[in-house]
Parts: structure tokens; C-alpha cells; sequence
């Protein structure tokens, strides 16, 4: 474990620091090699703690989104009628606001803000390229906590594989409208979007013995050229001006992920078998698409490879048609509704469809049993939109669906006013804290929800 | 004042202008602020007379005022706001048109003025800026690879999507590296060196045979690599065999048609001289690659191989026709072994064959390789201490159990496939963190930034040999000229030209086809497909290749009485007489001008549309950001964009919903400059058809541009801005290939070096290659400086520009 070790001073040797909220600590520099006593990502009586945020675009029909009434009695809304069966395992959160998602003078490009802003609560600088700038994502502060429990730190998922060319919304970089997941300030994630891709990541590939084999071969493998690969990033920085620098340490970054990877795999053991077909690749139709995407996500929850997901279904501003349901106008293009009740009628047939990929979600995590309780129980899965009514680009009163009980520490079951324009961030403060991420702020929250 | 004189008789153009006025200076009288029109006396009165109305005294139209600042030196200072004033003086947008308009020569005194006072730039001597260090980009990755080891990596497929910036992914800034794609960085190099550095040792040849060898039918024109699966057909073809015996034959074939699975199938069956061999049923799959294999008997002279291709389950509702594709062949053999080779890829690697069994000979030969691969996988020559850990790092493997000499290179192969030297394009400088230390990147730097430019991948040897020579510099256009001729070249038109027009977005976009052509779903595809899409994109892209290629002007981009069609895009089009797969040159009809330039092109008007309708918004903004270069101002937040802003009226034209929303005071401002440029190309249907009415009313097309022009047509307006606009596209084109060339974007210290790239376009009348030449000659592309914001230049970077322009 030694050279490890080393390999981290020389990290901070090079003056290296990875740009990290202000309340990291020294837990993910944590030197490796014991297994560390596990004071993150878990329940109350020491379970597996999930934390998962599915992201949808364009915001909703907000008139057939808002349930009636309040409190555990309340009526599920039209768009909401396909989680009927799971009233119980969810909680309907309306009010939340973000409010970096707004203009505050830098014009236009709400797309883009919603999606930025989602995870982060953190003002996109705008800019179509250089220097971008943002705020760490929930999932991923999390992560830096969490992400030593399990083989990998956290999941990066989305269903949007291909991207537009040309310049993205109203000059703001394409970073900030297909990401949501940010590590630092300056570093977004790329989620990935071919389910067969994500399934050999976690799983390797192969079948049986020579799954296993060739996994260990790899990483035997790999030990040597990170060593070399280190040495290289090491006399490059040397010659390199400051944003450069940052560049490469990105990389460090992700050598240093590998490294610990190949850690873990000793730690860990074998690897998991999910007792389940690679998929084939990416299917035909969306529905198909999503659901292996979600069907991958709760293996990874179930073995205990991840404790933390994004899912990205599709970016903000994505303009994809939904021919399955027969919708074939683009989803953007609807958004802008104008109150036109035709539109308004086609977009609540996409919110619907997207409220049954949740229900499909929800449905596997609870159906899968983990000791006398069930995943979903020991998760917390949000599930929102970075903007309620698409036509106005609106920021506040949020669809926003938390679902899981967080290991018995969330009361799902009622609709929940949190109160007009509560930062979304206050929630993300108590997701945090449920996962052992002790912090009283995050991005631009002004408390701790009480839910 | 007398300073300025010259100006009053010159063209519009500001740096010209400076360039000139500049040249009557002393170098080094440059900066000094007498020399400088006064603030007071010659600057401000021009904008209270122009602009005070709407942004002066209390106003602050769109929140933007010109005065209000707690000083003048605070004013001065604002480098941000006078930028924005430059582009909208720059561009004629202020004042609008519709306003007082300032004389030539004010507006040249303002431009000049912002330019010298308040950027402090010096045209004798541009800002270069500096460029992020960048990760490749997976189109450059792919090709690096392909030109290193001769290896086909799928990078799209591998990788995620990279992030874009300034409509390019080129861009060092945002082409960001995290875990994930390290870890996949890591796995692709292990799996790339699998397949370059295969298993040690002579082996059973395999004679590869392209499936294009394989014809269909009588005439021949048809061949194995497009067989439609409804279609029975038979591929024949030919092959030589000089070592006669049981041969093992790999048919290898991808089922195309549909990035999504379908049901479709089809049988595919393999005879040799007659003889049924093996047969199989083929399908959607999603790793790529089919393979039928069998063995039979080969005899000594031509053999005659055949595919026999017959439908097998039909697709499902809305499912995807497919076709298969056979890449190729691989006759292995004779597989009793009597005659053994060692593969032609062993070579690549491995340059003298097998090592020999002396362990001197073996270390040095290791040597030898990896310097080999590592001065072209690092694009410069690598230095001894890497070379000693690669070579250790080789030896080390070798011994291991299991291990070779091959495994051993394999291993650090990898390592430098994985390396930052090479997944980085780094450039390094003295006092990397001085702004004000400007200098001319090295000659492999220079050999890099030229073949990732016009080859999206890594420098050939002689690019490498020149920069160790130090003549690259000195032989840039013949360089240019030989990289455009070669192949690789279609790189960059597919790259660029697939980012700035958008060509890429075609083969993807969501369009409902049936809607548009009037009919069933599966007539739909049989015209609208796959193959069309790809003549759809190959049309612009082999108009931008052939004005490259024959130097001719940029123009013709937008003027062009021709085209590039085949015969399934000329049907498509309606044009007769153009038979064949191949797209070629085709003149089109003088009399009916319905096409002709890229705004007529089925590309643009594909990209530029929504599913279900023509989007004259989207085809607006797109002539304003990529033809004009001037932008439109985005939506004001919380308006929802205008073109939704209809009221569902029945039966109107999309002329008369536009009208609709335009009546909005605070929307027509900037509509009035984009929705007239998409209306003009309403004759287009959101597929690229021609229609000459929509909803039973004629389509009318008449319109003016914000500057004034008048046109009646599409083809009205391509001249207008082919003639009178013409400067607009002119710095429009040359700042997209800058930015795609440098791979940041520009700044407004740039605005010099535009300026300057845009007036050799113009005084070359817009000739493609001169544009080339200009971009390669720039300081952006020549030179750098260290990180930080600009500073005014010093008489230490004057003296090392006479240096680097003397060599």
C-alpha cells in the first residue's frame, strides 16, 4: 500500500488540489488500504443508504401535475396516476425553487440554467467555452464521502447518447445542458448512455469463470501503466501554465479513481454477479432505453457496487419526439404551449409517460428485498424537473418527487408544501446529512428541509 | 486628430484602417495617448449623437447604458462593455437601422478607437492568446489511432459524447477528463494494443478481400457492401490463391439501416465454385460485426466466391429496413500450416520482424520500437528518460509468466496510448504563467496544430521530420497543400463543415417523414433512409471539398449553380438524370433556380426544422450565427421563444403566425433580422423538399435584411449575401475555421487578427485555400503566450516578433 501513499503526496506535492466544496475534509483523501470505518452512506442501523436523482426536461403540464390537497390525504394528480400503487413509498414536495436557475442578468439560456442548476444550485457562468464554472452536484459531494464504501463512487446516467452540433442554448457552453453531475466547480461528468456499456463496467464483461479472470488479468494490467502514466503526467505538469495544469489534474483525478478501483477489487472480492444477461445495447424505443438503464441501476444498487446514481433521461431543452405515444412534435417545441390546450394535452401525455418510467423504477427497488426491508426503503431516490411551467421557463415551484424512506428516516406518504420558493438545495442539505455529509449549506441553501 | 486623416478615404474595415495608420508609426510610439483620438474631444460626441437616445441620459434600452460609470477611468476600464459595443458597431446592428446612422469614417473612429485605447491591441503585433491544453476529441482519438497502428477503434461507441463550446468540440476548455472516461481510456488502450500487437510468431496467412469485390448482377454496379435485406441477390466475385489447400473463410458484415433493433432478417449463404459452404440467418445486432464462417478447399488460381442474400422475417410497424453490409472477407490458410507468415500488422509494430534470441539485439530492438511509437504517439521526440522507463516497463512485462518479448512492447504500448502526452495535445512555453510573454510555438507544436486542423489526427513522419529539421515553418503552404490533398483531409471538411452547417446532425435528427412526404411508413423510409441521409450530409460537405480542393471562392458556398448528388438524392430533389450511388457535380437547371448553395441544400433546411414544421426562427438565427456571424441576442429570460407565441388560428401560413408574434413590440427587434432570412426559405419543407404553397396558399418569400437589402427568393437572398454582405461572411467563415483551427474561442483581443484573416479573404476574393494559408499564418495558430488576461505588448515580445517573423 505503500507506493499508493506516496503517489498521493506527490499529488499534493505538485500543488494538485482538485477543486472541492469548502467543507471537504480529509475523508476521500482518506489513505487507502484498510477498509475505513464506514461512517458515510448508511442507515440508521448500518444498511446500505442510496441515493439516486432522476432528471427530467422542459418542466410539466403544472395544472395536471399538482396534486390536491395536502398531508398524507391528498389526491395523486392525473400525471401522477401511474405511482398509485406506490402512494406510499413517495412523497410529492411542491414549492422548491432554483433560484440561480433564473436570469439575474445573464439573459437568456433557461435550458441550460435548469439544467445546470438541478444538481448543483450553483450559477452557471456563462460562457460558451472557455472557463467554464459551476458548483459541485449533490451526487457528487456525496459521493466524495460515500464513494469509499463501494466499488464505484457513483453512477452517471443518461439516455441522450448523441449531441446536437453547433452552438448550445443562448451562449452557454453544451457542459452545462448535458450534465448534470459536476465533481468540482470546473469538472462536469459525461453520463453514459449505452446500458451494455454501464452494465461491463460494473459487472465486467464476459461470462462465468472468465469474467472474473479476465477482470483480474486487466487490472493486473493496469497497475504498471498507471505508474508510468503518473510519471508522464508528473514531468508534463512541470512545463504547464496554470489552466493547463488544472487539465491534467483532471486527469490525476482520474488515474487516481483507477488506482483506488483496483484497491477496492482487493478489498472487495470478487465481483458481483448479477446473475443476469448483458444487455444488448442501446434499444429501439425510449421506454426500452430507460428501463435498462433503470433495470442496470438497481443491480448496481442491489449488489452494493454504487451507493449514488444520477440519471439524466434527457437534457434540458432536448427536443425529442415521443412517437411511441404517439406525440410527434418535439418535446421542447411543445413546452412552449401558450396555454394552447392541444399542446398542454400532448405535453401531460409525455409527463405521464415519464411518471410510469418512475413507477417502473420505484416498483423494481421496492420488489427487491434487502433483509426485512426492501431497497427502496433504504433509499432516496428524487425525482424532478428543473423547470415547472416550460412555456415560462420557470424556475420555481418545482415538480419535485422524493421517493424511498431513507432507511426509516423519511415519512413518505403526503404531499408536502414546503413553502414558496424554498431553495431545492435545502433538500439536498438533508440528503446530505441522512448521508452521514455532515454540513449545514449546500449550493444556495438557506436551511435544512425538515422532511 | 491629423493621425486619423487616412481613414476618411478608406474602405469600412477598422484594422485595415489601423494597419495603415499604425505603419506611419514608430513601433514603439505605438501606445502613447496623444496619438490616440481623446476620449472627450472626438469620441464621446459621436455617441451622444448616435446612441444617447436609447442607452444615455437616463435611458438604458435593452439595460445597457453608455453612461452612468462613477469615472472615466472606470468607463475606459470596462473592457466587457466596450466589447459589446464593438461587435454591434462592427456588425451595423447600432445604431438599428431605422436610426440616425454615424459616417463611415465615425464609425471607423469608434472601432479604431475601442481597439487601441480601451483593448489596447496592436495590430503590427496581435495578442495570440493561448490555448488550453487539449484532450482529443473522439473523431481525433479514432483517427490518432488509426494513423499510429493501423487499428479501427470505435470511439463514439467507447467514449462518451465530448462537450462542445463555441459550436465546436475542439475546444481545450471544455474538453474535460473525468474517472470515468480515464477508466475507459485505460480499457480502450488494452484492447487497441490487443488487436495491434496480436499473439507472437509466424502464423496462417489471411488474405483479406473487400466486399466490394463482390458484385451484383450483370452490369455490375452493385456490390456486396449494400444488400438490402428484402432484396434476393447474389454477390460474385473472384479471388487468386497461390498456396492451394483447406482454407478457414470469414465473412464479415454489419446489418445497417437502424441504430435502434429491429425484427427484420434476412439469410445469408456462402458457396465457393458452386458449393454451398455455410449459411446463416443475419439481424439487428448491436455489436457490429456479423461473422459467417466455414471451410472448404481452395484450389490454385481464381476462385469464385458467392453471397447469397434472401429475405428472412419482414419488420415490424415502424421498425427499420435493413441492409447488410459485407466489409470483407478473410481467407485463412492453408490451415495445415505448410505455409506460415507473420501478419502485416506484425510489422507496423514490430519494424525488423521476430527479435532475435540475443539479449543485447532484444533490449535494443525494444528501444527501437518504442522510440518509434512514442516520438509519433507524443507527436515529438520523446525523451530518453521516458524511453528507459518504457523500455524497463517492456522488459519487466517480458519476464513475467506468460509473457514474450511481444506481450512485453504490448504492455508499454499501452501504457503510452494511456499516457497524457498522448491523450493531450500539450504545448509547452517558457514562463507558462507571464501574459506577457509571447512566443512562437516549437516546430512539433506547429506540426501538430496543422494535422489535427486538416487531418483531425497526429502528424505523418515527414511533418515530424521537418519540425526536427526546423523547416516546417518554412514550408507551411506546401505542407497545407499536401496535407488538403491527401485523404485524410475529408477529416476536416466532415468535422468542420459537420459542426459549423450542422451536416453532422443529420443522420440522427428526428423528422416525421411521413407527414411531410404524404406517405406510409414503409414507403417513407424506402425514400427517406439511411442512404439518403448520408447524400443529404455528403452534398454540402463535397460542395465545401471541391471549392477547397479547387481554391475556388467561398461564395460559391452560398451561390453555386451546381450541386453533388446521386441518383437517390437528385430523385429526392426532383432533378432527372443522375444515375448511380455516386455522388458527383451536377449542374442544376437554369431556368427553374430552386437549389443551389447551402441554404437550399436538404442539410440545413433538415437541421434547421422541428419534427413536425419548418421553424423560420431556427432557420433565421442559423444564416445569422453562421453565415453572418452576428447573432441574434437571445430571448429575453422568461419569454417563451417567439415563434411559439402564435395564436393557434386556423389555416394560417407560417408567414402569418410569424406576423402574429412580431406584432410585440419587444420581440420584433430581433425577430425583424431572423424570422425574413427563414421565411425566405419557406419553399422548404421541413425534410428539404420544395413546395410551392402550404395549406393550400403560395408560399411567399419576399423579405429585407436588418442592414436594408432587399430580396424575393431564396436565391435573391443568397446573392445578396454572396454580394453586399459579403464581408460579414467573409469574417463569419473566417473566425468558425479560427476557432475550430485553435480550438478556443476568440476574444476580443482577437478582433485584430480577424480583421486582418478577413480582409486576405476579401482581397482574395474569397478563394478557400487563401483562407487556409491565412488561418495556418495567423498569430492565434503561430504563437502563444503565457496564461492570464491580455496585456498591452512589450518592446521585449517587438523584438521577438521580428525574430520569429525572420526565420
Amino acid at each position: 500500500m505503500k507506493p499508493l501513499l506516496s503517489r498521493r503526496h506527490f499529488l499534493r506535492g505538485l500543488g494538485v488540489t482538485v477543486a472541492l466544496p469548502f467543507l471537504e475534509s480529509v475523508a476521500p483523501l482518506r489513505a487507502l488500504g484498510a477498509a475505513p470505518k464506514a461512517k458515510y452512506g448508511l442507515t440508521h442501523d448500518g444498511k446500505p443508504l442510496r441515493m439516486a436523482f432522476l432528471y427530467v426536461p422542459n418542466g410539466v403540464n403544472v395544472a395536471k401535475w399538482a396534486p390536491v390537497g395536502q398531508g398524507a390525504d391528498y389526491q395523486l394528480s392525473e400525471t401522477m396516476a401511474p405511482l398509485a400503487g406506490l402512494k406510499e413509498h413517495f412523497q410529492v414536495l411542491s414549492g422548491f425553487e432554483h433560484r440561480l436557475g433564473w436570469a439575474h442578468g445573464d439573459g437568456g439560456g433557461d435550458h441550460a440554467r435548469a439544467n445546470a442548476t438541478i444538481l448543483t444550485g450553483a450559477r452557471p457562468k456563462k460562457t460558451a467555452g472557455s472557463d467554464i464554472r459551476l458548483g459541485v452536484s449533490v451526487d457528487q459531494l456525496a459521493a466524495q464521502h460515500v464513494g469509499e464504501q463501494t466499488r464505484f463512487s457513483s453512477l452517471e446516467l443518461s439516455c441522450d447518447g448523441v449531441r446536437k452540433s453547433g452552438a448550445c442554448d443562448s451562449g452557454y457552453s453544451c457542459a452545462y445542458q448535458f450534465n448534470v453531475s459536476w465533481r468540482s466547480e470546473t469538472a462536469p461528468i459525461s453520463p453514459e448512455s449505452n446500458p451494455r456499456l454501464v452494465f461491463e463496467r460494473l459487472f465486467g464483461s464476459g461470462q462465468g469463470a472468465e469474467r472474473q479472470k479476465s477482470f483480474l488479468l486487466r487490472q493486473a494490467r493496469q497497475k504498471s501503466i498507471l505508474d508510468f502514466v503518473m510519471e508522464d503526467a508528473r514531468t508534463l505538469n512541470r512545463e504547464l501554465g496554470r489552466n493547463d495544469q488544472h487539465k491534467v489534474e483532471e486527469y490525476l483525478t482520474g488515474v487516481r479513481e483507477i488506482e483506488q478501483r483496483i484497491q477496492k477489487a482487493e478489498r472487495f472480492g470478487p465481483l458481483p454477479d448479477p446473475k443476469s444477461e448483458v444487455p444488448a445495447g442501446i434499444p429501439a424505443e425510449y421506454q426500452e432505453h430507460i428501463r435498462l438503464m433503470m433495470d442496470t441501476l438497481v443491480l448496481a444498487f442491489q449488489t452494493d457496487s454504487t451507493r449514488i446514481s444520477s440519471f439524466m433521461l434527457a437534457h434540458d431543452g432536448s427536443n425529442r419526439s415521443f412517437r411511441e405515444i404517439g406525440v410527434n412534435d418535439g418535446h421542447h417545441n411543445l413546452s412552449h404551449h401558450q396555454n394552447n390546450p392541444e399542446v398542454l394535452a400532448k405535453i401531460a401525455q409525455i409527463d405521464l409517460f415519464y411518471s410510469q418510467q418512475l413507477a417502473y423504477f420505484l416498483q423494481r427497488l421496492r420488489d427487491t428485498k434487502e433483509g426485512d426491508r426492501s431497497l427502496l426503503d433504504n433509499s432516496m431516490v428524487v425525482y424532478c424537473s428543473g423547470l415547472s411551467d416550460g412555456d415560462r421557463h420557470a424556475h420555481d415551484n418545482l415538480p419535485v418527487i422524493l421517493a424511498g424512506r431513507g432507511g426509516g428516516v423519511l415519512k413518505p406518504g403526503s404531499h408536502v408544501n414546503v413553502g414558496d420558493k424554498t431553495p431545492m438545495t435545502n433538500l439536498y442539505v438533508r440528503m446530505l446529512n441522512i448521508m452521514g455529509v455532515k454540513t449545514d449549506r449546500f449550493g444556495d441553501s438557506t436551511g435544512v428541509l425538515a422532511v | 486628430m491629423s493621425f486619423f486623416l487616412p481613414i476618411l478615404i478608406l474602405p469600412r474595415r477598422s484594422a485595415f484602417a489601423i494597419l495603415l495608420a499604425s505603419a506611419m508609426l514608430p513601433a514603439s510610439g505605438f501606445a502613447a495617448a496623444e496619438k490616440i483620438s481623446d476620449f472627450k474631444k472626438d469620441i464621446l460626441p459621436v455617441l451622444e449623437d448616435y446612441c444617447y437616445d436609447c442607452h444615455g441620459e437616463g435611458t438604458k434600452k435593452g439595460g445597457f447604458a453608455l453612461d452612468g460609470f462613477p469615472s472615466q477611468e472606470a468607463q475606459l476600464g470596462d473592457i466587457e462593455h466596450w466589447y459589446t459595443i464593438w461587435k454591434n458597431l462592427q456588425s451595423q446592428l447600432m445604431p438599428p437601422s431605422d436610426e440616425a446612422q454615424p459616417k463611415v469614417e465615425e464609425r471607423q473612429r469608434l472601432l479604431g478607437w475601442i481597439e487601441q485605447a480601451v483593448f489596447k491591441l496592436d495590430p503590427a503585433n496581435p495578442d495570440p492568446g493561448r490555448v488550453t491544453i487539449r484532450r482529443l476529441n473522439r473523431a481525433e482519438y479514432e483517427n490518432s489511432i488509426f494513423d499510429l497502428l493501423g487499428v479501427k477503434f470505435d470511439a463514439d461507441d467507447a467514449f462518451p459524447a465530448d462537450d462542445t463550446g463555441y459550436g465546436f468540440d475542439t475546444i481545450g476548455d471544455v474538453l474535460t477528463i473525468s474517472p470515468l472516461l480515464m477508466e475507459k481510456y485505460i480499457e480502450a488502450a488494452q484492447d487497441i494494443v490487443n488487436q495491434a500487437v496480436a499473439e507472437a510468431g509466424p502464423r496462417i496467412p489471411t488474405l483479406y478481400v473487400g466486399g466490394d469485390r463482390l458484385k451484383v448482377g450483370e452490369e455490375k454496379k452493385k456490390n456486396a457492401r449494400w444488400l438490402p435485406f428484402a432484396d434476393p441477390a447474389t454477390a460474385t466475385g473472384a479471388q487468386r490463391i497461390e498456396h492451394p489447400g483447406r482454407y478457414k473463410i470469414t465473412v464479415v458484415m454489419k446489418a445497417e439501416g437502424s441504430k435502434d433493433a429491429t425484427s427484420h432478417t434476412a439469410k445469408v449463404g456462402l458457396s465457393v465454385a458452386g458449393r454451398a459452404v455455410e449459411s446463416m440467418k443475419v439481424g439487428w445486432e448491436f455489436r457490429k460485426e456479423i461473422k459467417l464462417v466455414g471451410e472448404t478447399d481452395l484450389v490454385k488460381g481464381d476462385n469464385v466466391f458467392a453471397l447469397d442474400v434472401s429475405p428472412g422475417d419482414p419488420p415490424r410497424g415502424g421498425e427499420k429496413q435493413l441492409n447488410l453490409n459485407v466489409t470483407h472477407l478473410l481467407l485463412q490458410g492453408p490451415l495445415d500450416g505448410r505455409h506460415l507468415e507473420y501478419p502485416k500488422q506484425y510489422f507496423r509494430v514490430f519494424p525488423d520482424g521476430p527479435p532475435t534470441e540475443d539479449a543485447t539485439a532484444r533490449s535494443a530492438y525494444a528501444r527501437k520500437i518504442l522510440r518509434l511509437l512514442a516520438d509519433r504517439a507524443f507527436r515529438r521526440p520523446v525523451d530518453e528518460s521516458t524511453l528507459n522507463r518504457l523500455v524497463a516497463l517492456a522488459e519487466t512485462t517480458a519476464k513475467q509468466p506468460g509473457m514474450n518479448f511481444e506481450s512485453g512492447i504490448g504492455q508499454a504500448l499501452t501504457a503510452v496510448l494511456a499516457a497524457p502526452r498522448f491523450l493531450f495535445r500539450a504545448e509547452t512555453q517558457p514562463e507558462p504563467n507571464n501574459a506577457g510573454r509571447i512566443v512562437a510555438i516549437d516546430e512539433f507544436a506547429l506540426a501538430s496544430r496543422l494535422s489535427y486542423f486538416l487531418w483531425s489526427s497526429l502528424p505523418d513522419d515527414e511533418l515530424l521530420k521537418l519540425a526536427g529539421e526546423g523547416k516546417l515553418r518554412a514550408s507551411l503552404r506546401a505542407q497545407v497543400d499536401r496535407l488538403l490533398a491527401d485523404p485524410r483531409s475529408k477529416r476536416f471538411v466532415s468535422n468542420f463543415v459537420g459542426q459549423w452547417l450542422q451536416t453532422r446532425d443529420v443522420e440522427g435528427i428526428n423528422v416525421d417523414v411521413t407527414r411531410f412526404l404524404g406517405v406510409k411508413n414503409d414507403e417513407a423510409y424506402r425514400i427517406f433512409n439511411p442512404r439518403l441521409r448520408e447524400a443529404i450530409r455528403a452534398e454540402t460537405e463535397s460542395l465545401f471539398s471541391h471549392l477547397l480542393a479547387d481554391n475556388r471562392s467561398a461564395l460559391e458556398l452560398l451561390t453555386a449553380d451546381y450541386t453533388f448528388l446521386n441518383e437517390q438524392l437528385a430523385t429526392f430533389y426532383g432533378i432527372p438524370d443522375v444515375k448511380g450511388t455516386e455522388m458527383r457535380k451536377v449542374s442544376l437547371p437554369a431556368e427553374s433556380p430552386r437549389r443551389g448553395g447551402v441554404l437550399t441544400h436538404a442539410s440545413t433546411l433538415i437541421v434547421t426544422s422541428n419534427p413536425t414544421r419548418t421553424s423560420p426562427v431556427k432557420r433565421g438565427l442559423f444564416i445569422l450565427e453562421n453565415i453572418l456571424g452576428t447573432p441574434a441576442p437571445p430571448a429575453p429570460p422568461n419569454v417563451p421563444e417567439l415563434e411559439e407565441t402564435r395564436k393557434r388560428g386556423k389555416n394560417l401560413t407560417m408567414r402569418e403566425m410569424m406576423v402574429v408574434h412580431r406584432e410585440n413590440a419587444l420581440c420584433a427587434s430581433c425577430h425583424a433580422r431572423m424570422d425574413p432570412l427563414g421565411l425566405a426559405l419557406e419553399n422548404f419543407t421541413p425534410l428539404g423538399t420544395f413546395r410551392d404553397n402550404e395549406r393550400g396558399k403560395p408560399i411567399d418569400t419576399t423579405g429585407q435584411l436588418i442592414t436594408g437589402e432587399k430580396f424575393s427568393s431564396v436565391a435573391e437572398l443568397s446573392q445578396v449575401l454572396a454580394t453586399s454582405r459579403r464581408d460579414d461572411f467573409f469574417r463569419c467563415l473566417t473566425e468558425k475555421l479560427l476557432i475550430f483551427a485553435i480550438g478556443r474561442g476568440l476574444e476580443y483581443y482577437d478582433t485584430v487578427t480577424v480583421d486582418q484573416l478577413a480582409k486576405k479573404l476579401h482581397d482574395d476574393n474569397g478563394a478557400m485555400r487563401s483562407a487556409i494559408y491565412a488561418i495556418v499564418e495567423s498569430a492565434p495558430f503561430q504563437k502563444r503566450r503565457g496564461d492570464g488576461p491580455h496585456v498591452a505588448t512589450s518592446a521585449d515580445n517587438e523584438s521577438l516578433r521580428s525574430a520569429v517573423t525572420t526565420r
